[in-house]
């Protein structure tokens, strides 16, 4: 039960809380410090090729399920690419009947055991974010790495700012930018 | 075999069954997919002289080589049948999402025959055909019909592709939504469906499909992705950078500064209102934009407009076309009623470009005093008249009033008004003309006239293009690049090289924004990509041998149904009044120079120049024996 208290306070300590549901123990945070990739709603346009940049630089492969990044497409209220999020304690690793997967105390990235892995699928369960997928070649479940820090499908995504790589708080300083933008044309509409 | 399935799926609806025919290799080099394929089948398949709008007639869907593989511009399919606009060849490209499930759905072709009872839809998953009762669909808005359909069969990453009440109502120009905003615009096929009482296709494709060697596929596919322009800039004409900011739409102010902006039903070339609704107009009121899978052109824009009209994002598909054909054409510069107008087209699902025209036609009586205010249920039809505009789509789409008459397409309307409105009717074999000025760029001119679906404006481009950009591996060079205005044997003979190459564009299928001469990118490419996935050894030259082949075979289809030499003709106001005013004042596509363009076109095309039927040396050659000897029965030949 220590860890709902956890939960609680690490809320209060750092403002940011991605996902809310009504009970507080499915509460996830999001480490300030940690960079990881994340798509903006409004800048995406659900291309679907950083699904395919990632299990073709990975896999080699086309088959999107071996991708570590997922694109949902929700015509016509907009799209959005899902990727692990690194959350603090993570469900996925919690969940893991097997003791497969961990996370690492450097980057946050969630490290699976392959030897250990048995695609259950137990933590695709428990990801509320969708961002962890069973390889179906392998049987294997895959999930970002960042790709040792230069992410291939930032690389590869052709519309600016649908998908950054970095902290919490850059992608939210872009966001601010945005918002900045919109104003400033207000105003100068106004004129 | 590789990068195909190598299945036809069979649906009939009048009984029900569902049966699968296999599609062999030889089959699919020859015509690669998309276009070719399907007129090889449906030439095949459907009787000279049925009616296209009963149960003999076929509606297919097919994709192509390149539908799934992870490069720009490639999510595209082809839908094709009888078209009842015209009574020939009718095929319609399109984008968007559903190519792709298409693609994967475990079939490389679905045709649909029969006429059902009672309204249906179909369902197809998981090598499952259902077919579902749609009678509580009938009638509906086609984006309500999607919702409902995926709602209905509980996934919601099925792609749905569906009629409106256009179709229902048999609009001989209605016609299909694929997805969100990509519409099976022209030859009526949403009629075909509609006669079919086919309210519906949804699809789930889950079924990948193998490649021959998928590291060298995947290789080739993010050097393409990786590429943001940057190779094709260098020809000094790259067109998606302004796709990004304005849509196709770009076009308008272009046209409209060159002075061959279709306008007052081609009876002008420069529009006075164009500022009111050109590019920089429909981007103020632009709020997002959306892009077909695997592409880095965002070109479809989603407008946002309180008055005089409300909006509804969900009908927002527009494009240059749409813009000019229910703006300049019609006199129209309010950029709220053009939107409107654009938006209820969409929502009963009717060709955008053939309602412009039909509404041009129609004012253009009205104002030579053949129709009068007895025979438009009381609407004044004066050019540009907003609320008429509005009325006018609602009443073709219902088939009310007038409306009942101009949703024939305006060849049939002018010869039912008769007293000389055919002059006023601009269509070329029943379909009415796209909104490109053939007088101000005469290779594109001639186009229109020999185009196999009737005036069609996706058979080439404007001649400026290739004055500009040479391809020489195509055989695109000095020796055939004249200016814009030339009429010679170099230029019909570019044209002709041009014909073959957009015929293969929907071949592959690729869109046309990405490639060469406007996006840039060249047939080199896709020749390797189609090696990697099906294990080929195709060339360049091969690939245009399919363009040429799949022109020949449409040709072939055409002259079946009756067209001949006499069919290829612009209407007569191009033919016969010059340009009024702008920089090509006085520019006209006379009868006597189009002629011997024709002259010239049969002979490139090594077709017969009286009749213009393609000769058996031809058809021969291109391993057409199947049309050689159905012509042959018919005494063509």
């Amino acid at each position: 039960m220590s860890h709902r208290k956890n939960y609680k306070m690490r809320r209060c300590e750092n403002g940011y809380i991605f996902c809310r549901s009504r009970k507080i123990e499915q509460t996830m945070v999001v480490q300030t410090e940690r960079k990881f990739i994340l798509s903006n709603p409004q800048k995406c346009l659900g291309c679907f090729i950083c699904e395919f940049a990632c299990s073709a630089v990975k896999e080699k492969s086309t088959e999107p399920m071996q991708s570590r990044i997922r694109v949902v497409n929700l015509e016509p209220t907009g799209s959005m690419a899902i990727a692990c999020v690194l959350c603090e304690d993570p469900r996925c690793v919690r969940s893991c009947p097997q003791n497969a997967l961990g996370q690492s105390d450097e980057t946050g990235v969630i490290i699976v055991d392959e030897a250990k892995c048995n695609g259950c699928g137990w933590c695709i369960g428990a990801c509320r974010f969708g961002a962890i997928g069973l390889d179906p070649k392998k049987k294997k479940v895959v999930v970002c790495d960042l790709c040792g820090g230069e992410p291939e499908c930032v690389k590869y995504c052709p519309f600016e700012g649908a998908l950054t790589f970095g902290t919490i708080d850059d992608v939210a300083h872009e966001y601010r930018k945005e918002a900045f933008k919109k104003l400033l044309k207000e105003i100068d509409g106004e004129k | 075999m590789f990068g195909y399935v190598g299945k036809i799926l069979r649906i009939n609806l009048t009984d029900g069954k569902v049966t699968e025919d296999p599609l062999d290799e030889k089959t699919l080099r020859k015509f690669i997919g998309g276009r070719g394929l399907l007129c090889k089948i449906l030439f095949d398949e459907l009787k000279p002289g049925i009616d296209p709008l009963g149960p003999e007639n076929k509606l297919a869907l097919t994709t192509g080589m390149l539908t799934g593989i992870p490069i720009p511009g490639s999510s595209r399919f082809i839908l094709a049948a009888k078209s009842p606009l015209t009574g020939i060849w009718g095929e319609c490209p399109v984008g968007g999402s559903f190519s792709v499930e298409l693609k994967f759905v475990g079939y490389d072709v679905i045709i649909v025959e029969g006429k059902a009872n009672n309204p249906v839809y179909l369902w197809i998953h998981e090598g499952k055909v259902e077919v579902k009762d749609a009678s509580h669909l009938w009638g509906k808005l086609t984006r309500e019909v999607q919702r409902a359909v995926i709602k209905e069969v509980k996934d919601d990453r099925a792609q749905v592709g569906c009629i409106g009440p256009g179709g229902e109502n048999l609009v001989r120009f209605a016609n299909v939504l694929f997805g969100f905003n990509h519409f099976a615009g022209r030859t009526g096929l949403g009629a075909v469906m509609g006669s079919k009482k086919l309210k519906a296709i949804a699809i789930r494709g889950t079924r990948r499909v193998k490649y021959a060697d998928e590291e060298k596929l995947i290789d080739l596919a993010l050097s393409e992705l990786a590429d943001k322009g940057e190779r094709s800039r260098k020809d000094g004409c790259y067109y998606p950078d302004l796709l990004d900011v304005y849509g196709s739409h770009v076009d308008f102010d272009d046209w409209q500064d060159s002075g061959r902006l279709p306008t007052m039903n081609f009876r002008k070339c420069t529009f006075p209102g164009a500022d009111k609704i050109g590019r920089e107009a429909l981007k103020a009121v632009t709020i997002r934009s959306n892009v077909c899978p695997y592409c880095t052109i965002p070109c479809n824009k989603v407008y946002e407009m309180h008055y005089p009209y409300e909006l509804d994002p969900d009908y927002s598909n527009f494009e240059y076309e749409n813009g000019a054909a229910l703006g300049s054409l019609i006199m129209n510069d309010d950029l709220g009623v053009l939107l409107k107008a654009n938006e209820l087209c969409n929502k009963y699902a009717i060709d955008v470009i053939s309602v412009g025209g039909s509404i041009a036609f129609a004012m253009e009586c009205y104002e030579k005093k053949l129709i009068t205010r007895k025979d438009t249920d009381g609407l004044d039809l004066s050019w540009g008249n907003p609320e008429a505009i509005i009325q006018l789509v609602e009443k073709i789409a219902r088939r009310e009033g007038i409306g009942n008459i101009l949703a024939e397409g305006v060849k049939r309307a002018s010869e039912k008004i008769g007293k000389g409105a055919e002059d006023y009717a601009m269509h070329i074999k029943g379909m009415e003309m796209p909104m490109h000025e053939g007088r101000g760029k005469k290779g594109h001119g001639l186009s229109f006239a020999v185009s196999n679906r009737g005036a069609c404006h996706l058979q080439a481009e404007s001649d400026d293009l290739f004055y500009k950009i040479p391809y020489p591996e195509i055989g695109i060079d000095k020796t055939v690049q004249k200016e814009p205005l030339y009429t010679g044997p170099e230029k019909v003979k570019l044209y002709k090289i041009v014909g073959d190459l957009f015929v293969l564009y929907d071949c592959l299928p690729i869109c046309r924004w990405v490639v060469y001469p406007l996006g840039g990118r060249r047939l080199g490419t896709f020749a390797s990509i189609i090696n990697a996935a099906t294990g080929w050894d195709t060339t360049v030259s091969e690939l245009m041998t399919v363009g040429e082949r799949t022109y020949n075979i449409e040709r072939a289809f055409n002259v079946r149904e009756g067209i001949t030499r006499k069919d290829d003709l612009l209407p007569k106001r191009l033919m016969e009044d010059p340009l009024p005013e702008g920089p090509y004042k006085g520019e006209v596509l006379s009868k006597d120079v189009l002629d011997k363009m024709l002259d010239y076109w049969y002979e490139q095309r090594g077709w017969d120049k009286q009749t213009g039927i393609p000769t058996r040396e031809k058809l021969e050659e291109l391993g057409l024996d199947g049309a050689v000897s159905q012509l042959k029965e018919q005494g063509l030949l």
